[in-house]
């Protein structure tokens, strides 16, 4: 790990931004965050992981940039750190976190002096998606010991100045909006709709706080917040202290900058995958917005908001995707590409199974009732068995089944006739030829052979035992080949096959 | 049904609104909770898709625990009894 910087030590350094940072933490932050390791690095972690690495990479030419006194010395020390949590926030905040920084050095540099050190990189690693969550416990941590490095500190500090100014603003709210935020964070465009100013707005906030001292207590605030989870929990809380905050106070940007970082946040709870996904979405994204701040702020705004739509879009089409290919997986024999197909594969899939398991429970129940010895109440059960699955078969499918539930009518209607009748042979064979057509199997005679030898017993019992028997597997038939190309011509072709040969 | 559209949108990432009736329609059909606890129209295709997905896993659950109750039975029963022609059956 990168001690010198107290962060991320696990994560893996992105070549691109080792270069930059020179420091494999830095680089650690562009990969997925790690939870847990440190304080700070489970801070780093989570924010890295997004931006990491466009993050970093701006950092550290901004830290270089800044004219004023960040003395490059001291600024790339603070810069890996702070890169490490500007990485951590989504590309969209990168865009912002380039230009905007600049403005905020005194702003921030109270907050962020003590940070510089360790402390900012930690803070600055803190600072996730949800900006303000990360930097709390650096601020935290910056807080205490607050003036002193202003000039190592300034990189770093711009890149926190929007956190610390959305800190600022947010004192005290930190701990109510965390559930509100998280929730508000999986939707970007709830929060952006506030204000459809993005990063880029943010930055152009951080600019105006001017309220250092707030962003100290919101810090502070920020920081017992989060203090404690730094993974999910910590970021939630950063981010309802930044969303939250934002929109009480920065309406525009400072709400929109915290949705996409409050939308990181959604990533902990979805899969990595998706995130970085949509990381990679935000990024480009990021750099729309960018292009659009120099058209103006109406313009950008709307297409902030679009942007923002866009994003929330593919998630949910990506959530989407990820539920197809689950079913898809577990639906054997898919080979179908087109999505409609494939859903109706399924639905079918999923009748043959409920049909299939109702017969398996209905063979379960009546095998041990066939060699109990009780014979008399076979019959009875035979019949009630007969209407039972014709309830249970017509419960799911609505009394006037549609097309797709024909085939249960179909062996309902077989069904029905075999048990009052008292037909030694016919009944099975009815039945079988019915739900095997159903779904087009070819078993359908197996019932028959069976029937076939006790045909000639007149015990009322052994026709309902017969019809058992021949019940199940003809269902079995039916349920094992769920593909259903003809089954409902086949089957009302074999009602009049079975009926003729039973009469 | 939807083929038309669906066969274009199938193959990019959206999915049709035909598409979308026919998952929701389908699994209001064969889904209890979704059929109890949803109207339609606060269904989302991902809910969907995922109920759908844990509704099968169930039926598959729960056949393998037929079969393996079938299976028992019919070390139970007469190799040439009836029932155990019908076991079989239901086992394949």
């Amino acid at each position: 790990m990168n001690h010198q910087h107290h962060f991320v030590p696990d994560f893996e350094t992105d070549d691109d931004y080792v270069n930059a940072n020179t420091n494999p933490s830095s680089s650690n932050l562009a990969r997925k965050p790690i939870i847990g390791e440190q304080e700070e690095d489970g801070d780093l972690m989570e924010l890295l992981w997004h931006n990491g690495q466009v993050v970093l990479h701006n950092q550290r030419p901004n830290a270089k940039k800044q004219p004023p006194p960040p003395p490059p010395s001291s600024s790339s020390a603070p810069p890996p750190a702070l890169d490490h949590n500007l990485f951590i926030q989504e590309d969209e905040m990168s865009s912002w976190l380039h230009y905007p920084l600049r403005d905020d050095d005194d702003f921030c540099s109270d907050l962020f002096l003590p940070a510089e050190r360790q402390t900012s990189n930690q803070v600055v690693t803190a600072a996730r998606p949800p900006v303000p969550s990360t930097v709390r416990p650096p601020e935290a941590s910056s807080m205490r010991p607050p003036a002193p490095l202003p000039s190592s500190v300034r990189p770093p500090v711009r890149n926190f100045m929007n956190f610390s100014r959305l800190r600022g603003d947010f004192t005290g709210r930190g701990g109510e909006s965390g559930p509100s935020v998280s929730k508000s964070t999986v939707r970007e465009s709830t929060q952006v709709s506030a204000t459809p100013a993005r990063e880029s707005d943010l930055t152009r906030r951080t600019d105006g706080i001017g309220s250092r001292g707030t962003v100290d207590l919101a810090s502070r605030s920020a920081v017992d917040g989060g203090g404690g989870a730094y993974t999910v929990g910590h970021n939630r809380k950063g981010k309802a202290v930044v969303t939250t905050e934002p929109r009480n106070e920065n309406p525009a940007g400072a709400s929109s900058s915290l949705a996409s970082k409050s939308e990181i946040e959604p990533f902990n709870e979805t899969t990595i995958v998706d995130e970085r996904k949509r990381k990679e979405r935000e990024a480009i994204d990021e750099t729309e917005e960018e292009a659009k701040q120099g058209r103006g702020s109406t313009s950008t705004k709307r297409s902030r908001a679009a942007e923002v739509h866009n994003l929330s879009e593919r998630k949910r089409r990506d959530r989407i995707n990820e539920r197809m290919k689950a079913l898809q997986e577990l639906i054997p024999r898919c080979n179908k590409s087109d999505k409609a197909s494939m859903l109706d594969e399924a639905i079918e899939y999923m009748k043959s199974l409920q049909l299939q398991i109702q017969m398996m429970s209905m063979g379960c129940g009546m095998m041990p009732m066939m060699y109990t010895g009780m014979q008399q109440y076979m019959p009875h059960m035979a019949m009630g068995m007969g209407m039972g699955m014709e309830m249970g078969m017509n419960r799911p499918p609505p009394p006037p089944p549609p097309p797709p539930f024909m085939p249960f009518p179909n062996m309902l209607a077989s069904q029905r006739p075999l048990p009052p009748q008292p037909r030694m042979g016919g009944y099975p064979a009815v039945q079988a030829s019915d739900p095997s057509r159903v779904y087009g199997s070819n078993q359908q005679f197996v019932p028959n052979s069976n029937q076939a030898p006790y045909s000639g017993y007149m015990d009322p019992y052994q026709q309902f035992r017969s019809l058992h028997p021949s019940q199940p597997p003809q269902f079995q038939n039916q349920a094992a080949s769920y593909p259903s190309s003809s089954r409902v011509s086949s089957t009302k072709e074999s009602e009049d096959q079975g009926n003729q040969t039973t009469s | 049904m939807s083929n038309r559209r669906s066969r274009q949108s199938s193959s990019t990432l959206r999915i049709s609104d035909d598409q979308m009736i026919d998952l929701v329609s389908k699994l209001r059909l064969l889904l209890p909770e979704i059929r109890e606890r949803r109207r339609s129209d606060k269904v989302s295709a991902s809910k969907v898709l995922q109920e759908t997905c844990n509704y099968i896993r169930k039926l598959h659950r729960e056949v393998d625990n037929l079969s393996d109750r079938l299976s028992q039975l019919l070390d139970s029963v007469d190799e040439d009894s009836q029932e155990a022609a019908v076991i079989r059956s239901l086992l394949m």
